[in-house]
């Protein structure tokens, strides 16, 4: 199967959302996971409850509430604007908008990762002389990078197939923020454009497969090799 | 190295409470399972803050409740080699030790090659931890700590899974570890015997309390050391010149229980065994099941025998009489 101008198009813009929506997302899911993580942290449920409230709330609801902050009117979009930044109807609110979304995905992951890091291995570090920072840098993030990356790959592929939230936040044009099923909501618009409706499913169907296998084989490989 | 301790913490309906200080030897910590061995250990650590007390190490403070003062684990120059030895997964066994080098205090970094010379682990280096057998592991861990050049080194059990002949070799290695890097060390030690090739000084922790301390040979006497011990395993620490045909090396001691002495009331002739010693009978204790145990005094140190009922009224056996102790030394 070869691709049309077109569908490379729809592919680049997808791929061009997700990786841009995973590096902003996943930096403060690290940080959300970790603390999660510690079972004496103060207000865990009331940070459990915001983090997963994207999987409960409508996705159309998180696009609508992203217009409501970022949009040209909105408290933070009327700051950025001055500044230059648009966020709402670009290629970059369509990344915000699959960043809030795989957030939770994120952050389950890698609170899963810390968790099962063994943190008798954190008292080791501790009287060899390395501080809270340190241990976080050299032990936590080591023993729970392969988890990590695994939750980053499965959500990557999650981000390529995100909809409700993308088009209430970025609409759906073609080459900015028209990513794969927006593409195929749009061609299903039109009268006989079920064939490529399926070409397109199926280039999503291959996308969510590679990134679901890739996640699980690298989880394989890190089990072998930290497990004693 | 002085190590001064005074501590009260309460986990739940655990109370672990003592006044203790430390010398700069090998200090064996002994006690039953749950007596809090390991909590005192965490204590001395910081990986547990005390609710009330003080810890001072070489005079510098760690812990004082009444000013809040509590300096962290990785602050404290305290080492601890822990049973399960904690290696990294994700390094390798040079990996492991250069984490410790990295972070030592800059005067005080020993070579790594030396240091995996001394502990017969150098062709280990390459290696992942994964792959190595229990004592290699242990060396590891022992190494790591080392390099760390802690002020006082803990260790907890960290023989417990060795035996035999392994746990010899390695006591002999932790005794020349002691002798050759002169780090103090407080070790959490289960078997009497081990305690008494080990250390200088010993601990003895029952229902979180310390019933007594202090060096070896006479805080083993103290009646309260004596109920920390199964029936069998009352007896003495002996200095290791005092018996001939022991392994023990000069300086150290060896365990005589009271069941490996026999008594005679005359210096007994043309007898295999090789340790005759000549003792006076300090005090008669009766234990249940119609044995005596007999507290004896020698130029050697004191000991004790067990003997029954029947045998001490008939040897005439009272307090203040001379008699000749028999000891089977390759038993110890």
């Amino acid at each position: 199967m070869t691709l049309s101008a077109a569908e490379l198009e729809i592919l680049t813009t997808s791929f061009a959302v997700a990786w841009r929506a995973l590096l902003w997302s996943l930096p403060f899911a690290i940080v959300a996971g970790l603390a999660l993580s510690r079972p004496q942290l103060r207000g865990r449920l009331v940070l459990d409850g915001l983090v997963h409230l994207p999987v409960i709330l409508p996705p159309v609801l998180v696009g609508f509430l992203l217009l409501l902050i970022f949009g040209r009117r909105g408290p933070v979009g009327a700051a950025l604007a001055q500044v230059g930044i648009h966020l709402a109807f670009t290629l970059d609110g369509a990344a915000l908008a699959t960043a809030v979304m795989i957030f939770p995905l994120l952050v389950r992951s890698s609170r899963i990762a810390f968790e099962s890091a063994d943190s008798r291995l954190f008292e080791a570090a501790a009287v060899l002389r390395a501080g809270p920072l340190d241990r976080f840098v050299s032990v936590a993030l080591p023993l729970a990078a392969p988890g990590i990356v695994a939750g980053a790959v499965t959500a990557f592929a999650a981000a390529m197939g995100e909809f409700g939230a993308v088009i209430t936040f970025a609409a759906n044009i073609p080459g900015q923020t028209q990513t794969l099923p927006l593409a195929i909501y749009a061609v299903l618009q039109q009268p006989g454009g079920e064939g490529e409706a399926l070409r397109l499913a199926a280039m999503s169907i291959a996308v969510a497969m590679t990134g679901l296998v890739s996640a699980d084989l690298m989880l394989r490989w890190a089990r072998r090799r930290f497990t004693e | 190295m002085t190590l001064d301790a005074n501590i009260f913490l309460r986990q739940g309906r655990f109370v672990l409470e003592g006044h203790f200080a430390l010398p700069g030897q090998i200090t064996a910590l002994f006690g039953p399972s749950g007596s809090g061995k390991s909590s005192l250990l965490s204590v001395i650590a910081g990986l547990k803050r005390i609710g009330r007390g003080h810890v001072a190490l070489n005079g510098r403070v760690l812990d004082d409740s009444a000013a809040r003062i509590h300096v962290p684990a990785h602050r404290r120059d305290v080492g601890v080699v822990f049973q399960d030895a904690r290696l990294f997964p994700h390094m390798t066994v040079a990996g492991n030790i250069a984490f410790a080098w990295r972070r030592a205090p800059a005067g005080h970094r020993r070579a790594i090659e030396e240091v995996a010379q001394f502990f017969d682990i150098a062709p280990l280096l390459d290696r992942s931890v994964r792959h190595l057998s229990g004592g290699e592991k242990s060396r590891v861990a022992l190494a790591r700590a080392l390099v760390a050049a802690p002020e006082l080194l803990l260790l907890d059990e960290p023989f417990a899974a060795l035996d035999g002949t392994r746990r010899r070799t390695f006591i002999r290695v932790l005794l020349d570890m002691h002798r050759t890097f002169r780090l103090p060390m407080l070790i959490v030690v289960h078997d009497i015997g081990d305690v008494a090739a080990l250390a200088a000084s010993v601990i003895g922790l029952q229902d979180g309390r310390i019933v007594a301390a202090g060096p070896l040979a006479e805080t083993v006497r103290a009646t309260a050391f004596r109920k920390l011990l199964d029936a069998r395993d009352i007896g003495a620490a002996l200095p290791a010149g005092a018996l001939r045909g022991t392994n023990a090396q000069n300086g150290e001691h060896v365990w005589l229980r009271a069941d490996n002495v026999l008594l005679t009331t005359q210096l007994p002739r043309e007898l295999s065994a090789r340790n005759v010693v000549e003792s006076r009978i300090v005090t008669l204790h009766r234990e249940v099941n119609d044995a005596v145990l007999v507290e004896l005094e020698s130029p050697a140190g004191f000991f004790f025998a067990r003997i029954t009922t029947d045998a001490a009224s008939e040897l005439g056996l009272v307090p203040g009489r001379t008699v000749w102790a028999v000891v089977k030394a390759h038993l110890l």
